[in-house]
Protein backbone atom coordinates (compact mmCIF):
# COMPACT_ATOMS: atom_id res chain seq x y z
CA UNK A 1 0.00 0.00 0.00
CA UNK A 2 1.42 3.17 -0.80
CA UNK A 3 0.68 6.04 0.46
CA UNK A 4 -1.31 8.80 -1.01
CA UNK A 5 1.64 11.80 -0.10
CA UNK A 6 4.10 9.09 -1.97
CA UNK A 7 1.96 9.36 -5.20
CA UNK A 8 1.24 13.84 -4.31
CA UNK A 9 5.45 13.56 -4.67
CA UNK A 10 5.79 11.42 -7.57
CA UNK A 11 3.48 12.99 -9.69
CA UNK A 12 4.95 16.46 -8.61
CA UNK A 13 8.55 15.12 -9.41
CA UNK A 14 7.26 14.34 -12.93
CA UNK A 15 6.34 17.48 -13.66
CA UNK A 16 9.17 19.14 -12.44
CA UNK A 17 11.29 16.71 -14.82
CA UNK A 18 9.07 17.67 -17.78
CA UNK A 19 9.31 21.86 -16.96
CA UNK A 20 13.56 21.12 -16.94
CA UNK A 21 13.21 19.39 -20.28
CA UNK A 22 11.53 22.47 -21.41
CA UNK A 23 13.26 24.53 -19.96
CA UNK A 24 16.58 23.52 -21.37
CA UNK A 25 15.02 23.23 -24.87
CA UNK A 26 13.94 26.88 -24.88
CA UNK A 27 17.50 27.93 -23.53
CA UNK A 28 19.38 26.40 -26.77
CA UNK A 29 16.34 27.57 -28.97
CA UNK A 30 16.73 30.74 -27.40
CA UNK A 31 20.78 30.92 -28.20
CA UNK A 32 20.33 29.52 -31.74
CA UNK A 33 17.12 31.04 -33.34
CA UNK A 34 18.19 33.90 -35.71
CA UNK A 35 15.76 36.95 -35.03
CA UNK A 36 13.81 38.49 -32.37
CA UNK A 37 10.51 36.91 -33.84
CA UNK A 38 11.36 33.45 -33.91
CA UNK A 39 13.44 33.45 -30.37
CA UNK A 40 10.01 34.54 -29.15
CA UNK A 41 8.95 30.81 -29.56
CA UNK A 42 11.63 29.59 -27.38
CA UNK A 43 10.54 31.84 -25.01
CA UNK A 44 6.96 31.01 -24.54
CA UNK A 45 8.26 27.33 -24.34
CA UNK A 46 10.66 28.74 -21.46
CA UNK A 47 8.16 30.76 -19.42
CA UNK A 48 4.71 28.13 -19.83
CA UNK A 49 6.52 25.05 -19.73
CA UNK A 50 9.74 25.80 -17.80
CA UNK A 51 7.96 27.68 -15.29
CA UNK A 52 4.40 27.18 -14.82
CA UNK A 53 4.51 22.76 -15.04
CA UNK A 54 6.91 22.89 -12.83
CA UNK A 55 5.42 25.46 -10.18
CA UNK A 56 2.21 22.76 -10.46
CA UNK A 57 5.33 19.84 -9.62
CA UNK A 58 6.99 21.55 -6.77
CA UNK A 59 3.05 22.66 -5.06
CA UNK A 60 2.54 18.92 -5.45
CA UNK A 61 5.87 17.67 -4.00
CA UNK A 62 5.04 20.59 -0.96
CA UNK A 63 1.54 19.00 -0.72
CA UNK A 64 2.72 15.47 -0.36
CA UNK A 65 6.12 16.34 2.31
CA UNK A 66 5.63 15.42 5.72
CA UNK A 67 8.70 16.79 6.36
CA UNK A 68 8.61 20.57 5.82
CA UNK A 69 6.00 20.57 8.96
CA UNK A 70 2.61 22.80 8.84
CA UNK A 71 4.12 25.51 6.25
CA UNK A 72 4.21 22.89 3.42
CA UNK A 73 0.53 24.21 2.77
CA UNK A 74 1.78 28.26 2.48
CA UNK A 75 4.54 26.74 -0.25
CA UNK A 76 1.87 25.06 -1.87
CA UNK A 77 -0.58 27.62 -2.07
CA UNK A 78 2.16 29.86 -2.66
CA UNK A 79 3.65 27.81 -5.65
CA UNK A 80 -0.24 27.54 -7.30
CA UNK A 81 -0.44 31.45 -7.07
CA UNK A 82 3.13 32.41 -8.78
CA UNK A 83 1.76 29.47 -11.77
CA UNK A 84 -1.41 31.30 -12.15
CA UNK A 85 0.41 35.10 -11.86
CA UNK A 86 3.05 33.86 -14.45
CA UNK A 87 0.89 32.07 -16.55
CA UNK A 88 -1.62 35.18 -17.22
CA UNK A 89 1.56 37.40 -16.82
CA UNK A 90 4.21 35.97 -19.15
CA UNK A 91 1.66 35.99 -23.09
CA UNK A 92 1.12 39.80 -21.96
CA UNK A 93 4.01 40.75 -21.35
CA UNK A 94 5.88 39.31 -24.63
CA UNK A 95 2.85 40.01 -26.32
CA UNK A 96 3.48 43.79 -25.68
CA UNK A 97 7.19 43.57 -26.38
CA UNK A 98 6.72 42.17 -29.54
CA UNK A 99 4.09 44.51 -30.58
CA UNK A 100 6.58 47.47 -29.67
CA UNK A 101 9.53 45.97 -30.97
CA UNK A 102 7.88 45.65 -34.52
CA UNK A 103 6.34 49.00 -34.44
CA UNK A 104 9.11 50.76 -33.42
CA UNK A 105 11.38 48.87 -36.33
CA UNK A 106 13.58 47.90 -32.76
CA UNK A 107 14.07 44.37 -34.36
CA UNK A 108 14.41 43.89 -38.24
CA UNK A 109 13.04 40.61 -39.45
CA UNK A 110 15.89 39.76 -41.56
CA UNK A 111 15.85 36.60 -42.49
CA UNK A 112 12.79 37.19 -44.34
CA UNK A 113 10.28 36.13 -46.93
CA UNK A 114 7.39 38.01 -46.40
CA UNK A 115 6.00 40.10 -43.43
CA UNK A 116 2.09 41.30 -44.09
CA UNK A 117 2.35 43.14 -41.66
CA UNK A 118 4.69 45.97 -42.51
CA UNK A 119 2.93 45.75 -45.98
CA UNK A 120 -0.16 46.36 -44.21
CA UNK A 121 0.83 49.27 -42.19
CA UNK A 122 2.07 50.68 -45.67
CA UNK A 123 5.64 50.79 -45.01
CA UNK A 124 7.08 48.29 -48.11
CA UNK A 125 10.52 48.66 -47.85
CA UNK B 1 12.43 1.13 -0.26
CA UNK B 2 14.12 4.93 0.65
CA UNK B 3 12.28 7.54 2.63
CA UNK B 4 10.34 10.17 1.03
CA UNK B 5 12.61 13.58 2.77
CA UNK B 6 15.76 11.45 1.31
CA UNK B 7 13.93 10.79 -2.44
CA UNK B 8 12.74 14.53 -2.61
CA UNK B 9 16.35 15.76 -1.51
CA UNK B 10 17.74 13.67 -3.69
CA UNK B 11 15.82 14.37 -6.64
CA UNK B 12 16.15 18.28 -6.26
CA UNK B 13 19.78 18.07 -5.66
CA UNK B 14 20.10 15.85 -9.41
CA UNK B 15 17.50 18.70 -10.38
CA UNK B 16 19.83 21.75 -9.66
CA UNK B 17 22.56 21.65 -12.14
CA UNK B 18 20.47 21.45 -15.18
CA UNK B 19 18.65 24.46 -14.11
CA UNK B 20 22.40 26.18 -13.84
CA UNK B 21 23.09 25.42 -17.43
CA UNK B 22 19.87 26.50 -18.62
CA UNK B 23 20.43 29.66 -16.59
CA UNK B 24 23.90 30.33 -18.27
CA UNK B 25 22.26 29.93 -21.89
CA UNK B 26 20.21 32.67 -20.63
CA UNK B 27 22.67 34.53 -19.58
CA UNK B 28 24.56 34.60 -23.09
CA UNK B 29 22.07 35.00 -25.31
CA UNK B 30 20.97 38.57 -22.10
CA UNK B 31 25.21 39.71 -23.26
CA UNK B 32 25.33 39.32 -26.62
CA UNK B 33 21.84 40.00 -27.96
CA UNK B 34 21.90 42.66 -30.38
CA UNK B 35 18.88 44.62 -29.79
CA UNK B 36 17.10 45.55 -26.76
CA UNK B 37 13.58 43.37 -27.26
CA UNK B 38 16.11 40.71 -27.48
CA UNK B 39 18.14 41.44 -23.91
CA UNK B 40 14.47 42.32 -22.81
CA UNK B 41 13.30 38.41 -23.47
CA UNK B 42 16.28 36.69 -22.45
CA UNK B 43 16.06 38.70 -18.80
CA UNK B 44 11.88 38.30 -19.16
CA UNK B 45 12.32 33.97 -19.65
CA UNK B 46 15.40 33.97 -17.22
CA UNK B 47 13.20 36.01 -14.28
CA UNK B 48 10.18 33.25 -14.52
CA UNK B 49 12.49 30.35 -14.62
CA UNK B 50 14.06 31.69 -11.86
CA UNK B 51 10.99 32.71 -9.85
CA UNK B 52 10.06 28.30 -10.65
CA UNK B 53 13.74 27.91 -9.35
CA UNK B 54 13.29 29.61 -6.01
CA UNK B 55 9.69 27.34 -5.16
CA UNK B 56 11.78 24.77 -5.97
CA UNK B 57 14.64 25.65 -3.59
CA UNK B 58 12.71 26.46 -1.05
CA UNK B 59 12.00 23.13 -0.92
CA UNK B 60 15.45 21.83 -0.91
CA UNK B 61 16.30 23.97 2.06
CA UNK B 62 12.57 23.93 3.99
CA UNK B 63 12.59 27.50 3.96
CA UNK B 64 8.83 28.65 3.50
CA UNK B 65 10.28 33.03 3.01
CA UNK B 66 11.13 32.26 -0.73
CA UNK B 67 7.90 31.79 -1.76
CA UNK B 68 7.55 35.40 -1.47
CA UNK B 69 10.22 36.45 -3.26
CA UNK B 70 9.27 34.12 -6.46
CA UNK B 71 5.43 36.27 -6.18
CA UNK B 72 7.52 39.42 -6.11
CA UNK B 73 9.91 38.62 -8.82
CA UNK B 74 6.96 37.22 -11.14
CA UNK B 75 5.49 40.93 -10.83
CA UNK B 76 8.88 42.80 -11.01
CA UNK B 77 9.98 41.14 -14.26
CA UNK B 78 6.28 42.07 -16.36
CA UNK B 79 6.33 45.97 -15.11
CA UNK B 80 9.86 45.43 -17.08
CA UNK B 81 8.21 43.93 -20.12
CA UNK B 82 5.39 46.90 -20.15
CA UNK B 83 7.90 49.85 -19.52
CA UNK B 84 10.36 48.45 -22.07
CA UNK B 85 7.72 48.05 -24.65
CA UNK B 86 6.11 51.64 -23.54
CA UNK B 87 9.49 52.85 -24.04
CA UNK B 88 10.33 51.41 -27.74
CA UNK B 89 6.64 52.48 -29.12
CA UNK B 90 6.49 56.29 -27.52
CA UNK B 91 9.59 56.99 -26.80
CA UNK B 92 8.83 58.20 -23.19
CA UNK B 93 7.83 56.48 -19.92
CA UNK B 94 4.73 57.45 -19.42
CA UNK B 95 3.43 59.63 -15.91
Amino acid sequence: MVGFDYILVIIGEVLIAIGIFCDLVASIGMLRFPNFYVRLHAATLGTIGGAVVPLIGAALVAAGSDFLGTYRWFMAGGAVITAILVLMLAPAGSHALARAAHRSGAAKVFPKIADHLEEDRGGMK
Amino acid sequence: MIGLEEQVTTYILYAIPIYMIAFSLYIVRALKGPTIPDIVLAIDALTYDLAAFLVILSIFFRSPILIATAIVLALWVYSLDIYVAKYLEARELGE
